[in-house]
């Protein structure tokens, strides 16, 4: 399979640095090259999720989102999935259908009985 | 033990903390009709096997009938309670991570080749799309969580497990690695897997579909 171009932030995509010029061109293969490739920075930003990020990777994410909308959207969305999941626990009851029926907690109440 | 305490908290929810045995079997089934519901369902959540959230939610009454002693009152009933049961779905994940080799290798291989071209970056068509702006509204609705619960259920029973232990109940991640037998790097691939595939999911079944005009 040939190898695809390398285009990071192709003309017309919504991130900050959109090779809208020959500059804009020249600092977006800069920084391409010299920040993590997406594939890396989405899993060194879910690793930041459960350690620091040393400031080093967080200075070169900062300035790998001028170039890449879909990490900074990818990182949002963790941060929402955490809050999300945090608050999932509280909202059982709106998503669990099953019940407790009277023959379990009687079973319950036996075993209680027989405890001590 | 401590059953002659006397604590001044002692009458919170009418509790006695020197209660004799009958007393405190009458208290637990008292429990039963007030809080088996709500644990049921926190056990649920976590484990997703009904008869293991009832053996669980079981051996949390038996555990609470037999420290109610060390039960000052400093919680209320359902906190405690919750609080022993959180205990035994922990013990629970860590039986299972002892019983199995812990990985699930064909969702774990899958590195989402189609959302990355070969040099690394996004596939400009499959990357994150922009979610709705009142994306914090909908948790407020009852079909979000049934499409966060489907997603859940998609993953590999270990990861979600992993997931479950880190996101929902935040563990630290150390403890998940001890808990589970697991490296750091193993913990890391199986959370990023999970983050991935769910995010995927939700974009697919709840922020598409909402962005249709559907929901």
């Amino acid at each position: 399979m040939p190898e695809e171009p390398y285009n990071p932030s192709p003309i017309g995509n919504p991130s900050i640095l959109a090779r809208k010029n020959w500059w804009q061109t020249k600092l977006v293969i800069f920084i391409g090259k010299h920040t993590p490739k997406c594939r890396e920075m989405v899993r060194i930003l879910s690793k930041s999720l459960d350690e620091p990020m040393p400031w080093s990777m967080r200075i070169k994410k900062r300035i790998h989102y001028l170039i890449c909308c879909w990490c900074q959207r990818y990182e949002e969305q963790l941060l929402y999935m955490r809050k999300t999941a945090r608050k999932f626990a509280e909202h059982a009851d709106e998503s669990s259908a099953i019940p407790v029926s009277e023959e379990q907690k009687e079973r319950w109440k036996q075993a209680v009985r027989g405890e001590r | 033990m401590g059953g002659s305490k006397s604590h001044g908290a002692g009458s919170r929810s009418g509790h006695n903390f020197s209660m004799s045995n009958v007393d405190i079997q009458a208290a637990a089934e008292r429990w039963v009709e007030e809080h088996s519901e709500c644990l049921f369902r926190f056990a649920l959540i976590r484990v997703r096997k009904p008869e293991v959230a009832e053996d669980l939610v079981q051996e949390t009454f038996l555990a609470a009938v037999r420290g109610y002693e060390k039960f000052g009152g400093r919680s209320s009933e359902r906190s405690w309670l919750c609080g022993i049961l959180k205990n035994k779905v922990v013990d629970y994940f860590r039986k299972l991570g002892h019983e199995t080799s812990f990985t699930d290798m064909e969702f774990l291989s899958d590195e989402f080749s189609d959302k990355f071209v070969s040099v690394g970056f996004w596939n400009h068509d499959k990357g994150p799309k922009e979610w709705k702006p009142d994306a914090d509204e909908v948790m407020h609705r009852g079909e979000f969580w049934q499409t966060m619960r489907d997603c859940l259920s998609k993953l590999p029973q270990k990861v979600r497990d992993v997931f479950t232990m880190r996101e929902m109940d935040d563990v630290p991640s150390k403890e998940i690695c001890t808990i589970l037998s697991i490296s750091d790097s193993n913990l890391w691939v199986m959370l990023h897997r999970a983050r991935m595939a769910l995010r995927e999911c939700l974009e697919l079944n709840w922020f598409d579909v909402s962005a249709g005009g559907n929901k």
